[in-house]
């Protein structure tokens, strides 16, 4: 791919050179967009998690609507347009598009690091893999990049490829049991429906938001979009921005957004006091140190301040000032962006829908095999508890061997042991202040597809509730972004999810909508 | 009189509206419900929403007109995205023997005193331009509408506490006898009168009522839009979806369409003798598809959420309200099949002025759960 080369788009009515291979979501906002719908009761809003998981990126692409642009990359001559309400006339009858079938032994949901190796592994030992992933090209989050691929990522699709695992890329599972499962097209929502013995649930995890005044201004973003931005092609040379939340995923944020120029201001809110045990945790790991000493490096010109959060966003039409609490006091920064993440939490719709329990904490419950709840699927790396990509690797090989009937090697067992213990431990030490969680203030949008205010759900005393009687979490993110927030101040049982699993187009195109007749 | 103590069992819209009924005629009313709060579970939280006048038989028709009018004119103080809707309701027919069955469904709601209009040709799109151009006519009933039921439970039972209702959640009966209701954790309640309105296992929790006629499950699908997709303005019903209710036995898919207030559309509908459970992705496309056949390009838009609901039905088509047989204290209310929510304040009434003993405002005895 040569990213020099230019294709055009045309985003409502405009046309625009963009580079290619630029994921849609970045290009747009690179030309200056950075509003991409209307909200119920009418704000702007922009990208903000730039994974998939908000729905707050999404526009009609080349006539189907419902399409996350942060998922999709840039095709010559696509046309885009902001969803408008229909009108009420006559829609032509479109052709249905037929239904693709396929038939596997193992389909493994995720292409990150736990859905890579555990296809890899499982298609080693004999079986047919079908690996079926939301995004465009294969590494998921953790592994995205930008121009060439790094050997890591390099080394298990080659692995892949040679054992013969067949790759589904932008497509999303939406529905489905043991034996079967259905997947969309992320572009067109045209349907695969895939016969199967065994599933392998690796789809990840998605960032943790807390609301604050002005959140939900366009250019407010998590700090992992910021990531995917940048790697997706956004070019931040010259722009400053506020890196802030919690976790080792800023400092990694941080060190992208520094090196491709961009002047950055890193705020955590976990104290330096809180993190001294991960120092001498560090110590054991000599590759770990390495790594951390790499990013040091890269940030040394970089403002770091602990304890310290955002407490509200400011601007006309997108984020221009944002104001920072370190301590009693409060600090005005001047910005072109926020990027803003409280950790990652397990993204698990999947193996709800697919009728998996789950901990109390949120995780999928699995046994030492990966093993879940429901007979034939299994589950690997972060839906079963946030610790990173060694314990992914680790996981997914597991649940790979698992699925093939195999046996996994003792080895491997340690090795996940280790690294979910180092993963748990960085988890810890960045772990909510209560004084935050408290700050959550009252009359701030929490459920941002529908527009709910946090007063309006106080004493609510379950997510069904919450979802039946305020509206929270009936927008097309069917509550990725609210609910978290809403089960952080208490222990409200989980929320149920029914299909369509994900949100997507429809298969058929939606002509009247742009034909003007 | 002395101040009658009353308990209602269930906090859906219809043990909501008796609760309101019933407190406004001075009852000290306390409401239990199992779920976390009134309106979440049950054909309340997952139905449609529509509040519409259905002529299949004569009494339910009174049912249905006093519902509407209560609805209309007496409903509790809500959000106004959320309360009554005058959308009207389109039933439509695809052929000449569909259009004759409208024709005399005209003639029968404009004896009863109903507004409805038969629309023939261009007048059919011109109401709902939406609609495939070779439907030949439609019925139209423009004082029906829609409303968010869930809500409207919730505003019932807000409107009952202030007149000085309580209501106690999380609270799962397992049985009642005269004047004495028992909760799970072994604790029982006594009162004068006890209403049961707990939809299908209504009849469960009674002593005699072998002597009801019964109530079934039966399962439907629905599935909504997303917002900015709202194409028409009517609540659109094939002629056939009453033919399908009827049916008993078989499986029964039709079309009916209902514009909700926040611009999404719900899809519907199905009908089978069954409790709920997950969802059947098979019969969910052939209802889409039996929508678009009706409403072209429906398809088109994406879906949110699919889900499914079980209604309560009773054996003979018409809901249980009244005393039980052979009983002094216990009310029942329930087995309304898909029009709980349009009946749900008719039959309040009619159950306030039984445990009252007033002069009811239509003849209960349809209703009577010990009819034959």
């Amino acid at each position: 791919m040569n990213s020099q080369e230019k294709v055009s788009i045309r985003v409502d009515g405009t046309v625009l050179e963009v580079r290619s291979g630029t994921q849609l979501a970045a290009a747009l906002m690179g030309e200056g967009i950075v509003a991409f719908r209307s909200s119920p009761c009418g704000d702007k809003r922009g990208v903000l998690c730039a994974m998939g998981s908000c729905y707050e990126c999404r526009a009609m692409v080349d006539g189907h609507r419902l399409v996350r642009t942060c998922l999709v990359t840039v095709q010559d001559g696509m046309e885009i347009t902001t969803e408008r309400p229909l009108e009420k006339k006559l829609l032509p009858t479109v052709e249905t598009t037929d239904i693709v079938e396929d038939e596997t032994g193992v389909v493994v949901i995720g292409s990150g690091p736990a859905g890579l190796s555990a296809a890899c592994v499982a298609a080693e030992l004999g079986q047919d893999v079908l690996l079926i992933d939301e995004s465009a090209r294969p590494g998921g989050r953790i592994w995205a990049h930008r121009g060439q691929m790094p050997a890591v990522v390099r080394y298990w699709i080659d692995k892949a490829d040679r054992a013969g695992v067949r790759r589904l890329q932008g497509a999303t599972v939406i529905d489905g049991e043991v034996g079967w499962l259905e997947a969309a097209s992320v572009i067109s929502g045209a349907r695969t429906r895939v016969r199967c013995q065994k599933i392998i649930v690796a789809t990840g995890a998605r960032e943790r938001f807390l609301p604050f005044p002005g959140w939900t201004l366009p250019g407010v973003v998590g700090a992992g979009a910021l990531q995917s931005l940048i790697k997706g092609g956004l070019d931040v040379k010259g722009k400053r921005y506020v890196i802030a939340g919690t976790g080792p995923l800023l400092l990694a944020v941080a060190a992208i957004a520094v090196s491709e120029g961009a002047e950055v201001i890193l705020a955590e809110q976990a104290s330096l006091l809180q993190r001294v045990p991960l120092a001498f945790s560090l110590l054991a790991s000599p590759e770990r140190m390495r790594e951390v000493w790499q990013l040091w490096k890269t940030l040394r010109g970089v403002e770091k301040i602990s304890s310290c959060w955002p407490v509200k966003a400011q601007g006309n039409q997108r984020v221009e000032k944002v104001y920072l609490k370190i301590g009693n006091v409060t600090r005005v920064e001047e910005v072109d962006g926020l990027a803003v993440g409280y950790g990652l939490i397990p993204e698990t719709r999947v193996a709800q829908g697919l009728g998996c329990v789950l901990e109390k904490d949120g995780r999928v419950k699995v046994d030492r095999y990966q093993r879940t709840s429901v007979e034939g699927v299994l589950c690997a790396g972060e839906p079963t508890g946030i610790a990173g990509s060694e314990a992914a690797l680790a996981s997914g090989q597991i649940a790979g061997t698992v699925a093939a009937a195999g046996t996994p090697s003792f080895q491997l067992m340690q090795k996940l042991r280790r690294h979910r213990g180092w993963g748990i431990a960085l988890e810890r030490t960045h772990s909510l202040r209560p004084d935050l969680i408290r700050s959550v203030v009252e009359d701030v949008i929490v459920c941002r597809c529908e527009d709910v205010v946090s007063s309006s759900i106080r004493g609510v005393r379950s997510l069904r509730q919450a979802r039946i009687q305020h509206r929270i979490g009936m927008g097309p993110c069917q509550g990725r972004v609210c609910m978290p927030i809403l089960a952080l101040g208490d222990t409200l049982e989980h929320d149920s999810v029914r299909p369509p699993w994900s949100t997507c187009p429809s298969p058929r195109t939606e002509l009247s909508s742009t034909d003007g007749h | 009189m002395s101040t009658l103590r009353i308990i209602v069992v269930g906090g859906g819209i219809v043990g909501a509206a008796c609760a309101r009924s019933l407190v406004r005629r001075g009852g000290q009313v306390e409401i239990i419900e199992a779920g976390d709060g009134p309106g979440l579970h049950g054909a309340t939280a997952a139905g449609m929403g529509h509040i519409v006048v259905n002529d299949a038989e004569p009494a339910g028709l009174q049912l249905c007109l006093l519902g509407r009018k209560l609805w209309r004119e007496d409903a509790p103080p809500m959000n106004p995205d959320d309360g009554f809707i005058e959308s009207g309701t389109l039933w439509m027919a695809e052929d000449q023997h569909g259009l004759d069955n409208l024709s005399r469904a005209a003639d029968r709601l404009a004896t009863a005193g109903v507004t409805a209009h038969l629309l023939e040709g261009a007048a059919l799109f011109d109401a709902e331009p939406a609609l495939s151009r070779d439907l030949i006519g439609g019925l139209q009933l423009p004082q029906d509408g829609v409303l968010y039921a869930p809500a409207a439970a919730a505003a019932l039972v807000a409107e009952s506490r202030r007149l000085g209702a309580t209501i106690r959640c999380r609270t799962r009966v397992t049985s009642v006898e005269e004047n004495r209701v028992v909760f799970a954790h072994g604790e029982s309640m006594v009162a004068d009168a006890i209403v049961i309105a707990s939809g299908l296992d209504a009849l469960e929790l009674c002593p005699g009522s072998e002597n009801c006629i019964p109530i079934h499950p039966r399962e439907g699908h629905l599935a909504i839009t997303t917002r900015g997709t709202c194409i028409i303005s009517h609540h659109v019903v094939e002629a056939g979806y009453q033919k399908g209710a009827q049916g008993e036995e078989d499986e029964a898919v039709a079309c009916a369409v209902l514009p909700r207030s926040t611009d999404q559309l719900c899809i519907g509908s199905s009908r089978r003798p069954r409790r709920a459970g997950g969802l059947d992705s098979d019969l969910m496309e052939r209802i889409i598809h039996r929508a678009e056949r009706f409403i072209p390009g429906i398809a088109g838009l994406p879906i949110i959420r699919k889900w499914t609901g079980t209604r309560a039905a009773s054996a003979d088509g018409r809901p249980l309200i009244g005393l039980l047989p052979g009983s002094s204290s216990l009310w029942v209310a329930a087995g309304f099949e898909g029009l709980g929510i349009t009946q749900a304040p008719a039959a309040a009434e009619l159950i306030a002025a039984s445990i009252f003993d007033e002069e009811p405002v239509i003849d209960p005895t349809p209703w009577d759960p010990g009819r034959n």
